[in-house]
């Protein structure tokens, strides 16, 4: 093989890794969705309101509402120190109730209401969103475990 | 009693993978045979002892002894025996012992099988696959034993997940172990040629049948994994990039480049340092793919409780694999030159070397994807997780270039292609994938990636059937019989080949299944009071009321559903909602599917209010029975190399 061949082929990996390189990387940031607690939410910046992220808590006892016969329900979130009002449209998984723990995914509403309409599913009443495990939950996640016992 | 003697059968076990390291040792320093056969002997005494292990767990299973701790944490006297036996790789100790238990069969079945004809590469075979039984046996004997007792005996086990008690799922994990597993023969043997230095192609002839073996089995325990995510779930679908799937995805990525790349090595003598790294990668991948699901890292119905001390164990039981593999590839790499060099970049080489290049790029894509999320959490204490848009966008242009690469590889010349052979082999398939593309418009199909995917399968069908049909009338003509004999010779002439279109066939037909099922799919949700009716697609469903329902194990609700397509009665669906009367009282949807035209009609019953209110998920899935079949007719292609028949020479 000629050394110019070599070079075309060199270069036609190059180029292919490189777009499919640039396709893979360019929309990795945009897709990614990041995980906050309830304070963390009350102190985001006006930046990030309106963008996907996950907020894991715990339901508040007594704080469930579900609108008869639509797919809306309103709750409360807290990890302890503060709490969020949530507005959810869609259908909760299974193991969803008051006093337990979950991890909602949609976003901050221009300051004072989280829109959501994703509840994550929890696949066992022992397990425990990844996200729950972190610091500040982690209190919650105490009682959490007890509700669970019920 | 009978777990205790499990318990020392698995520390006698570990005892003598450690003497099956060090006998070929000292067999391959002194040459004396005897040593060697002492490993031969210590794997195939590793594999009764472990057979043992398992079996004195699944005895405990089976009698209710609750003094087992694992056995009181996955079962109760009320879980069904077939849910009983398969609780042994239900939780995280289990299945690591089932895993080694695998390890020791294959390296007892791959010490005889290659004892006559690779006698060189039995000592190194013989202490690597000992090393790795040792690796997990020491993690199960110091860390995460399934034999501990617990005090005091509970009355009652807790329950097997109920989301577990399923077919599905108690299949699932064995297809894909002996997929993982099945990799650790050609891999020991891709390292016992570095290390004898017998690097021509013997260790890849050797390992053929293991490798599509270990390949096949991995492809069916994902495709179980699906299945069962799709029925067993409720959420009409069965692909979600969820970090576990991920895990099994990636060795099956590496894995089909290195099946398609040793073809290269032995037809050419090329890609030789090339399939060693892919083996070793293949393998490694395995290993991680064990691991981050069975460790806890990731969060999943697969995960189980996080021991920080099993964490650091096998971070340290990986680092060593790959080092000490990737190690001795680079020190042996120098005397791996190939002399051969590609002739040209239109040739059959190029597109297996395109193939391998596409197929490590998803397998980067896969990886970012599912472990930077853990390095950001392990570096900064962020929590993220990355979306499945970023999957799904890197992945559809990359499966396209792929089938088409599936399409010409196979018909292309190797060396050098001629305009002649192009033209021969590609200008009418070229023509029928245009008008597979028109025709597809015509009938309504505007986005852009079904477009593009009815005409590549288009493509690479004509590509096939005229291959078929070219080389079926040779030997018609040639025999002086019909086609269907002559399309017989062709495979009977080369089956290896043959056998592999097939399993191109059923990526085809799986391909055209996923694309069926995501591009064209329906979905709704709905609240309904008995006697309402909705209307998803063609059809009305009609909610006809509710009633009571009970299982040996749990207590449910079904509601019953009558759907018409326009005024003809199709079906009677009741998709259930199940309390589990186990230890958790956890509820489950059990979402009713109805079969339709190769596709599905799915409803998922999510909610059920006092007032007999329900809230319904309807789902209609087209052509989403055709993954089912393209991997059923991938097996078959594998089964059809696994098993073929020896040509007589005439």
């Amino acid at each position: 093989m000629t050394k110019s061949k070599k070079i075309g082929i060199g270069i036609s990996i190059l180029v292919i890794a490189g777009a499919l390189g640039y396709l893979a990387l360019g929309n990795f940031g945009e897709n990614l969705i990041y995980f906050y607690t309830p304070s963390e939410v009350r102190s985001l910046s006006p930046d990030y309101y309106g963008k996907k992220v996950r907020v894991g808590g715990m339901v508040v006892d007594g704080s469930l509402q579900v609108v008869p016969n639509t797919l809306r329900m309103n709750f409360e979130l807290t990890d302890g120190a503060e709490t969020i009002p949530v507005a959810f449209e869609g259908v909760p998984p299974d193991l969803f109730k008051e006093g337990t723990g979950a991890v909602v995914e949609g976003y901050w509403d221009s300051g004072n209401l989280f829109q959501s309409n994703m509840i994550m599913a929890k696949h066992s009443e022992d397990y425990m969103p990844i996200e729950m495990k972190r610091a500040g939950v982690e209190l919650p996640k105490k009682d959490m475990i007890k509700t669970l016992q019920r | 009693m009978i777990i205790e003697i499990g318990y020392f059968a698995v520390i006698i076990a570990l005892m003598v993978s450690i003497a099956g390291i060090l006998t070929p040792l000292i067999g391959l320093k002194t040459g004396n045979p005897a040593w060697i056969r002492a490993g031969r002997q210590a794997v195939t005494a590793n594999f009764i002892l472990l057979s043992l292990g398992c079996g004195t767990l699944i005895y405990s299973f089976l009698s209710h002894d609750f003094s087992v701790k694992y056995v009181a944490m996955n079962s109760n006297s009320r879980l069904p025996v077939f849910y009983t036996v398969s609780a042994l790789w239900g939780g995280h100790e289990g299945s690591l012992l089932f895993w080694a238990w695998i390890l020791a069969a294959f390296a007892a079945l791959a010490a005889w099988l290659h004892w006559k004809t690779h006698p060189a590469t039995m000592p190194y075979l013989l202490i690597i696959e000992s090393s790795l039984t040792a690796g997990f046996l020491a993690l199960i004997v110091f860390l995460s034993s399934p034999f501990e007792r617990v005090f005091p005996v509970p009355a009652e086990g807790m329950d097997l997940n109920p989301l577990l008690q399923d077919p599905g799922m108690v299949f699932h994990p064995p297809f894909l172990y002996l997929g993982y597993v099945g990799f650790s023969i050609p891999f020991s043997f891709a390292l016992a040629a570095l290390l004898s230095g017998r690097l021509g192609e013997e260790w890849i002839r050797a390992t053929h049948r293991w490798t599509l073996f270990s390949w096949i089995m991995l492809t069916f325990g994902i495709l179980m994994g699906g299945y069962w995510a799709y029925y067993e779930l409720g959420w009409g679908g069965y692909w979600a990039w969820d970090p576990v799937e991920n895990a099994s995805f990636m060795p099956w990525l590496v894995g089909t480049a290195f099946l398609h790349s040793v073809m290269v090595q032995e037809k050419r003598k090329m890609f030789k340092v090339w399939n060693l790294f892919l083996i070793i990668v293949t393998f490694s991948l395995s290993l991680l793919g064990t691991f981050l699901v069975r460790s806890g890292i990731l969060s999943s119905v697969h995960a189980f409780a996080n021991d920080p001390g099993r964490g650091v164990y096998i971070l340290i039981f990986m680092s060593t694999v790959l080092i000490l593999s990737f190690g001795i590839l680079i020190i042996r790499s120098n005397r791996l030159k190939g002399k051969i060099e590609m002739d040209s970049i239109v040739s059959r080489e190029s597109a297996f070397l395109f193939n391998n290049l596409f197929f490590l790029i998803a397998t980067a894509t896969v990886f970012l994807g599912t472990l930077y999320p853990l390095l950001v959490d392990t570096l900064y204490g962020t929590k993220l997780t990355v979306g499945a848009p970023y999957y799904n966008k890197v992945f559809l242009p990359i499966v396209l270039v792929i089938l088409i690469l599936m399409g010409i590889a196979p018909m292309i010349a190797w060396r050098k292609a001629s305009k002649e052979n192009i033209r021969k082999n590609f200008l009418i398939p070229a023509v029928i994938a245009m008008a597979g593309a028109v025709i597809s418009a015509i009938l309504g199909i505007r986005q852009i990636y079904p477009l593009a995917a009815a005409a590549i399968v288009c493509f690479v069908a004509a590509t096939i059937v005229i291959d078929l049909y070219k080389n079926s009338s040779y030997w018609a003509s040639h025999s002086g019989t019909n086609l269907l004999r002559g399309l017989y010779n062709t495979w009977y002439h080369n089956q290896r080949r043959y056998g592999g279109v097939v399993t191109h066939v059923g990526v085809l037909v799986l391909i055209l299944g996923i694309i069926g099922s995501s591009a064209y799919k329906l979905e709704k949700t709905v609240i309904l009071k008995p006697g309402d009716e909705f209307t998803l697609g063609h059809y009305s469903y009609k909610f006809q009321g509710l009633q009571d329902v009970q299982g040996i194990n749990w207590q449910g609700v079904e509601s019953l559903f009558n759907v018409y397509e326009g005024n003809y009665f199709v079906a009677e669906m009741r998709p259930q909602k199940r309390f589990y009367t186990g230890g958790s009282q956890m509820p489950t949807t059990e979402a009713a599917i109805q079969p339709r035209h190769m596709g599905d009609l799915y409803l998922s019953m999510t909610d059920i209010t006092q007032d007999g209110w329900i809230t319904v998920m309807a789902f209609q899935n087209p052509l989403i029975h055709w993954i089912w079949y393209g991997g059923g007719i991938m097996g078959l292609g594998v089964v059809l190399i696994l098993f073929k028949r020896k040509r007589r020479e005439s």
